[in-house]
């Protein structure tokens, strides 16, 4: 029986904690969160006293060390009820992934233990004001002054960053070098020289806080470097190739909820004598949206099967975030077409996920990126 | 000092169920079940109290049903039960409430228990009735609505308190005994991640139905079900709300008590 989408019992349980969690403590906050652009970081502690952060941590260092699909089960769970809290809460497995992936048994004592004995959050910097994608163009230097590096530079849209107390830090030892260049740094929050800028004011994702950070003359020890000079470019990919699966189940979960709310509401609302799921234009509509929210989740599955079992998966991974997002802002852009004058009405909850749905289809790698990396990943595969 | 609490996986009160072809029960295909039973999770807290508290040494967890039930299982494992056995029955096996009794007491001939504890009541038959008739199988005392628990080990004394019409009863009475418990001092944990995957190692026993058949033809009522099942139906579809109609608040208040009054009849 080579392939199995019956979920074992203790998947099972994963999904249940998640979805009581979302159901019973983000969803009740999630309207408010987004109104006011708060930061509801009770919630993100209650979510790390139930191990719902740091899932990818291994557990010698405290962790649960799951799998990317058991993560991707409790992040669509989580995606339901809110994206943007969400994506706060899922920050830390991407800041911590290049620790996992390139730091020293060391390092990972030092740093990721903490995050697993106390509520800490951590930001992933990597992305700059001339550009995300162009990885190998950053203009953030680190200079070695004995046994410590200089950083000097400026990231933005940094998740989390205001509230972080570690940073994952990319950055050149000679932009000429391009990517050959770029190195990856712990960067404590409290070394001097950084200053986070002001929260974002965002689309969407609004309970997400969102800011840029500027290095002045930031000395970092060198025992904080992770991998060698010039190894940041490989570790910031294989990092991205971890986290773009779990992106895709978190669109999913945004467009399920899309579906499940347009569908309730198409049978209790009634036009011309009967519930407007009768109208075979509102039917379609939701069978459209049926096929979508089922295509993307078992695309994020395939992945992240695959990646469980070792496989690199660049060409499934990216196939995944960008199809669920894309579906994402899709499905729910005909929720509010099903909800009518009210999906574009606030006091309803459709159009919060419209909001939230565009961002999965521009961070972790726009989509456009996804699809040049598809199609590259297929002609290999073919010529 | 052993505690045996009997758990019981129902549908998800959010699916909506419908009726078998057969007529006499619902039809399982696509019925979402949860893992936990509301009614349980307080009672497993409950005993989780008992074992932090008050010095109960292990505590066991079984239950009756398909082996999906493993997942109601699994649940309390992952709260703080130590052990599991789940009494694995076929699909096609009719269960009422007192062969599932049944089947808990044989089974329980095997397993260390010194309390017994069950939910008030499952949250889908809600019959309330696998408690009291283990009392009987087993050959000890019931007590059931059980809130307010605190055991007085050194003489092998419970204290509880029960709420009884207009008031609320406080008596003691002795254990090894069967409980049933309302509600619990604390509301119920969940079951944290770290939890869930550790309840994987925890040992979970399954035991064929049929390798306790003949314990269960031992005793009264035998290896069939007690009670047969003639129909099953849904309940009536509710009926649409009434408008009143008013000018003032006060008009308003009026009808409505009239209403209530007079056809919902309910003051």
């Amino acid at each position: 029986m080579p392939v199995d989408f019956e979920l074992s019992t203790e998947q099972k349980e994963l999904q249940e904690l998640a979805r009581r969690f979302a159901r019973d403590t983000m969803a009740p906050r999630a309207a408010q969160a987004d109104r006011t652009g708060e930061f509801p970081e009770e919630v993100y502690r209650e979510a790390w006293k139930l191990g719902l952060m740091n899932l990818n941590v291994p557990t010698e260092y405290g962790g649960s060390g799951l799998g990317e699909l058991d993560q991707c089960l409790i992040t669509e769970e989580l995606a339901y009820a809110c994206g943007g809290m969400t994506t706060s809460i899922s920050a830390n497995c991407l800041a911590l992934q290049p620790i996992n992936i390139a730091g020293t048994p060391e390092q990972k004592e030092r740093f990721l233990k903490p995050f697993c004995s106390d509520y800490h959050l951590a930001s992933f910097c990597l992305t700059e004001p001339s550009g995300g994608s162009d990885v190998a163009g950053m203009k953030t230097t680190i200079r070695r002054e004995g046994n410590e590096y200089v950083v000097n530079g400026e990231k933005v849209f940094i998740t989390n960053a205001p509230h972080a107390s570690l940073y994952t830090l990319f950055a050149t030892i000679d932009p000429a070098r391009r990517h050959k260049g770029i190195t990856a740094l712990v960067v404590p929050r409290d070394s001097p020289g950084i200053t986070p800028g002001k929260d974002e004011d965002k689309l969407g994702h609004r309970a997400s806080a969102t800011s840029s950070v500027t290095f002045d003359n930031v000395r970092v020890p060198v025992e904080n470097r992770l991998g060698a000079e010039g190894e940041g470019f490989k570790v910031a990919m294989n990092t991205l190739d971890s986290t773009r699966t779990p992106i895709g189940a978190l669109a999913t979960g945004i467009a399920r909820a899309a579906l499940d709310h347009a569908s309730k509401y198409s049978l209790q609302r009634t036009s011309f004598g009967k519930p407007i799921a009768e109208h075979q234009a509102i039917a379609i509509k939701i069978a459209d949206m049926v096929q979508k929210v089922d295509a993307a989740r078992l695309l994020v599955w395939r992945s992240a099967w695959l990646a469980d079992r070792g496989k690199p998966v660049p060409l499934e991974s990216s196939i995944a975030k960008c199809f669920a997002s894309d579906i994402a802002m899709e499905v729910c852009n005909e929720a509010i077409q099903v909800f009518g004058g009210y999906g574009y009405m606030k006091d309803y909850p459709v159009e919060k996920l419209l909001r939230d749905a565009k961002l999965t289809q521009i961070y972790e790698g726009s989509n456009e990126i996804q699809r040049m990396v598809i199609a590259k990943e297929h002609l290999k595969r073919v010529g | 000092m052993d505690i045996l609490v009997c758990v019981k996986q129902v549908p998800d009160p959010e699916t909506k169920l419908r009726v078998a072809p057969s007529g006499k029960s619902f039809d399982t295909d696509g019925v979402k079940f949860t893992i936990n039973n509301t009614y349980d999770e307080a009672m497993v807290e409950e005993a989780l109290r008992m074992k932090e508290e008050f010095g109960f040494t292990a505590l066991r967890v079984i239950s009756v049903g398909p082996p999906r039930a493993e997942e109601a299982l699994r649940s309390a494992l992952a709260m703080g039960a130590d052990e599991a056995v789940l009494v694995e029955t076929p699909a096609d096996l009719p269960l009422d409430p007192l062969l599932v009794a049944r089947y808990i007491a044989a089974a329980a001939k095997d397993i260390p228990h010194d309390l017994v504890m069950v939910g008030r009541q499952a949250q889908d038959d809600e019959a309330g009735v696998v408690g009291s008739a283990l009392g009987e199988y087993l050959d000890l005392p019931s007590y059931s609505f059980v809130t307010d628990l605190a055991p007085v080990p050194a003489n092998h004394l419970l204290k509880m308190k029960r709420y009884v019409e207009g008031g609320e009863e406080v008596f003691s009475a002795p254990f090894p005994a069967v409980l049933s418990i309302l509600k619990g001092a604390k509301d119920p944990r969940t079951p944290t991640l770290p939890n869930i995957l550790k309840a994987r190692k925890k040992p979970l026993k399954k035991i064929p139905a049929k390798d306790l058949e003949a314990k269960v033809s031992a005793l009264q009522g035998g290896a069939k079900p007690t009670s047969d099942i003639l129909a099953f139906t849904l309940p009536p579809p509710r009926a649409g709300a009434k408008m009143i109609e008013f000018q003032t608040p006060e008009e308003a208040a009026e009808r409505l008590i009239k209403l209530l009054k007079e056809e919902a009849r309910v003051l």
